[in-house]
């Protein structure tokens, strides 16, 4: 309990599945180096595309986390999410009895079964109405990642997906923590979970002009608050916590990685895709997660950016981060992109991030933004890690993430024991 | 509890099958009218199921700008009059406290018709007339995301999928928003617009749905013997919540208070319920117990109760395990589906307006079209046919969706508000 009598969570296992690599370790040893996930597109034919590059996840075998005929009725994203929570639960050594009661689980998803919605779509204008799959609607369903985990892990507590765009995976966390701090879960699975390296929406993305075209050199593409910015690359990833209450967590024996001790969330109420450029209403979503957590702004040190690599999102970002820390704290913050290296995972990036950001906290050390060559002087006014990794004390850290849609959502990680 | 953490409804909007907006809804509702017909959406050529349940004269311009209109699907456009009418309802002014006010709008679908629309050119025309809309238009976020900038709300923002529970589980989370403190108000509903070719084609091949085609209007006939099915219906509602201490402070009237809100999982089957149904008592047994009251308090149950030949047995023998047989057959139950349909990710919201009401006017809306009952439905308090006027204290109305999700909302009167 903290001084307000409130339950504290603790992060006991992480499952990643994503461009950096499959399992926790493996992703966060390729942050730290500062390797990118970035590749040509080969889950579809993009030769005719004028983006034709991504973050795809090397080598994933659905088979080697479920049974494959569960695999066929899922489309890859709750695949991914089933692999990523298989592994978190595994990480976290949280026992699951039979009944599964008091376990639930909040996995978020962005763009629904978007491959298999395509595909099946496909089959009815091409075949007609009667030729489409039974399986269609539960394949595309943007709530199949939470249902296939509860499904798959025997999960019978509240299962729920909070689907806010590009800041989903971190509503789905705060979401999480507040089902276990009110007692209705005795741990949760918490994340998302998106697979949007589709034909649909990488043409979709790309008509915004939100996409980096920068073809001839994937790995260069991604680079948030750099002047040659041009745009994000898509991502696809599985990113699942286990929070427990740091009391139950410590009197099973679990390792305690990190806790989640703050979540705040607001709305721009400005603009269907463009962030409210004040950064005010963002600013509100951080400034109530460190309420929440009963931190002060100067005691974050590192934030892990949403950082986007747009042309007006990143400037805006470091004026939010500049207003909710203050100006003079807000220089002295150690700040990283990591979509810089595995791409924007949509739903899945805000899980992605919190638990880079949380292992941050937990090493001390921060990964870096890879690609960053120059600051843009539009983006200057924190302290970017720029292209190397480096060793920081991080007793505190924030992960932010800003979804189309005007969604703001804001954690604060700290070091275990730390919180409270 | 403090008046801080006890949540009241103030404010309903509703536009469905029923009508547009809760008077013209309620009054149907009490009537024992149907909103089914046929499909005049698209047309239905080649589906075995060719009715469902639309909503009738809605002018998107009537509530919200021409231009912003035409940048949202069916399913924000009517969220968003929802959350006007809501808003109207209860007199609530959002400027001045934008930041205190949120918005959690549940789907199930999402943009399903500009999906479809968007996907048919790129597949025709290619990648170069890809519309910078596409995106933003179909992703099911976007309700919520409309209805905060149309109303002007900066408080937390969310969208909750889980399927045909959607939205319990966002009135649920938006109580839960307000009674931890991060907001005073909350416009907490659902929307759902998937009368279209894609959706009714995959709900089809599902076999979910009745084929009754001749009869729409009997069609969705919940715990008759002769149910073959869900009647799918397209519409939004939304719900004011807000502190009773913010209500109180406005001269608010509450037409009800959100006591308890239960989740659970059935972890059986991906379009199944647990044949147990022991996971759905479990989500009612949560709510009463998070809002402080026993399962003998309950007066009327809205029951998820869609007309499927599996699932309606299952709920009634739920409330039966909840209550115990004796008391089960004191507990007034309808399933007002059978009325405005199966509103899938709005569903919940549709459900827990009439259920609102329910309590506030003291009566209860019938099951319409039960012939004959079926006897495995039977042992509760079935409102058939007619409605019932009788005082409603306590009520619980039930969600659940495909994927095993339980969600459950226990209503009763705003006593001492």
């Amino acid at each position: 309990m903290t001084g307000n009598g409130r339950v504290r969570v603790a992060v006991t296992g992480i499952g990643l599945v994503c461009p950096l690599g499959i399992g926790r370790e493996e992703a966060w040893a390729a942050a730290l180096a500062g390797r990118s996930g970035a590749g040509l597109i080969t889950l579809f034919d993009a030769s005719e595309l004028p983006v034709r590059m991504a973050c795809e996840v090397p080598g994933f075998e659905p088979g080697e986390f479920m049974d494959r005929k569960a695999a066929r009725r899922m489309d890859r994203y709750a695949q991914l999410a089933v692999a990523a929570a298989r592994l978190a639960v595994e990480d976290a050594a949280l026992p699951i009895d039979r009944d599964g009661a008091g376990i639930g689980a909040v996995i978020a998803n962005g763009g629904s079964g978007a491959g298999s919605r395509e595909e099946q779509h496909r089959v009815m204008l091409e075949r007609g109405p009667d030729r489409v799959s039974p399986f269609a609607i539960p394949l595309s369903v943007a709530n199949m990642g939470a249902g296939q985990v509860s499904i798959e892990l025997g999960l019978r507590g509240p299962v729920t997906a909070t689907c806010t765009a590009c800041a989903a995976g971190t509503d789905a966390i705060g979401t999480a923590v507040d089902i276990i701090r009110r007692g209705d879960a005795r741990a949760m699975l918490a994340g998302g979970a998106d697979a949007l390296i589709t034909p649909y929406f990488v043409a979709g993305f790309d008509a915004m002009r939100v996409l980096s075209r920068r073809n001839d050199d994937p790995a260069g593409a991604a680079r948030p608050f750099d002047r040659d910015r041009d745009g994000f690359l898509v991502g696809e990833s599985g990113a699942v916590m286990v929070l427990e209450p740091l009391e139950a967590a410590r009197a099973r024996g679990a390792e305690v990685l990190f806790e989640v001790a703050g979540y705040g969330s607001s709305n721009d109420a400005h603009h269907l895709t463009d962030p409210d450029p004040s950064g005010v209403p963002q600013a509100l979503a951080v400034t109530a997660a460190l309420r929440d957590a009963g931190v002060a702004p100067e005691q974050v040190a590192h934030v892990n950016a949403h950082g986007g690599g747009s042309r007006p999102g990143d400037p805006s970002e470091v004026r939010v981060l500049r207003a909710a820390l203050g100006e003079e704290h807000a220089a002295r913050v150690a700040v990283s992109a990591t979509k810089s290296m595995h791409g924007h995972c949509m739903a899945a990036t805000g899980a992605l991030e919190a638990a880079l950001a949380g292992l941050a906290a937990r090493d001390g050390a921060v990964p870096p933004t890879v690609n960053l060559a120059e600051v843009d002087p539009e983006c200057v006014g924190v302290d970017h890690v720029a292209r190397e990794a480096r060793r920081l004390d991080v007793p505190v850290a924030v992960s932010t993430s800003y979804g189309l849609g005007g969604h703001n959502a804001a954690l604060v990680l700290t070091r275990a024991g730390e919180g409270g | 509890m403090s008046d801080a953490r006890r949540v009241v409804v103030t404010g309903l909007g509703i536009v469905g099958p029923l009508g547009i907006g809760w008077r013209e809804t309620w009054d149907a509702a009490l009537a024992g009218r149907s909103g089914a017909g046929p499909i005049t959406r698209f047309d239905p050529e080649g589906l075995g199921c060719r009715i469902a349940c639309e909503v009738d004269g809605f002018v998107p311009g009537d509530f919200v700008d021409r231009r912003a209109a035409r940048r949202m699907d069916r399913a924000s456009q009517l969220a968003v009059a929802a959350a006007r009418l809501a808003a109207d309802d209860a007199g609530l002014a959002v400027d001045g406290e934008a930041e205190r006010v949120g918005v959690v709008i549940a789907t199930g679908n999402g943009g399903s018709e500009t999906f479809e629309e968007n996907h048919r050119l790129l597949l025709e025309r290619g990648h170069d007339r890809a519309s910078p809309l596409m995106v933003p238009v179909t992703i099911v976020n976007m309700s919520a995301g409309h209805v905060a900038m149309q109303m002007g709300a900066r408080g937390p923002s969310s969208c909750v999928v889980t399927a045909c529970a959607s939205g319990n589980h966002g009135i649920g989370d938006a109580a839960a928003i307000i009674r931890r403190g991060a907001a005073d108000v909350m416009l907490a509903g659902g929307t759902e617009a998937g009368i279209t070719p894609f959706c009714m084609a995959g709900l089809d091949a599902t076999r979910a749905l009745s084929r009754r085609n001749d009869d729409p209007a009997r069609a969705s006939r919940p715990y008759d013997a002769g149910r073959d099915g869900f009647v799918a219906a397209e519409g939004a509602a939304v719900l004011v919540l807000e502190s009773l201490e913010h209500a109180a402070a406005r001269g608010a009237e509450p037409y009800c208070e959100v006591r308890g809100y239960g989740a659970s999982a059935d972890a059986y089957h991906l379009t199944e319920p647990d044949p147990s149904g022991r996971w759905q008592v479990e989500a009612m047994r949560m709510a009463l117990e998070r809002g402080g009251l026993e399962a003998a308090e309950v007066d009327y149950v809205n029951t998820h109760g869609t007309s499927t030949p599996a699932g309606d047995p299952v709920e009634i023998a739920a409330i039966r395990a909840l209550a115990g047989d004796e008391a089960a057959r004191g507990i007034a139950v309808s399933s007002t589906k059978s009325m405005h349909g199966h509103g899938m990710g709005a569903a919940g919201g549709f459900e827990a307006v009439l259920t609102a009401l329910a309590i506030r006017e003291g009566a209860i809306p019938p099951t319409i079209n039960v012939e004959e009952l079926d006897p495995a439905c039977a042992g509760v308090d079935h409102v058939l046919g007619e409605a019932r006027r009788v005082p409603v204290r306590v009520a619980l109305s039930n969600s659940f969706g495909f994927g095993g999700h339980n969600a459950v909302l226990a209503l009763s009167a705003a006593e001492g508000a």
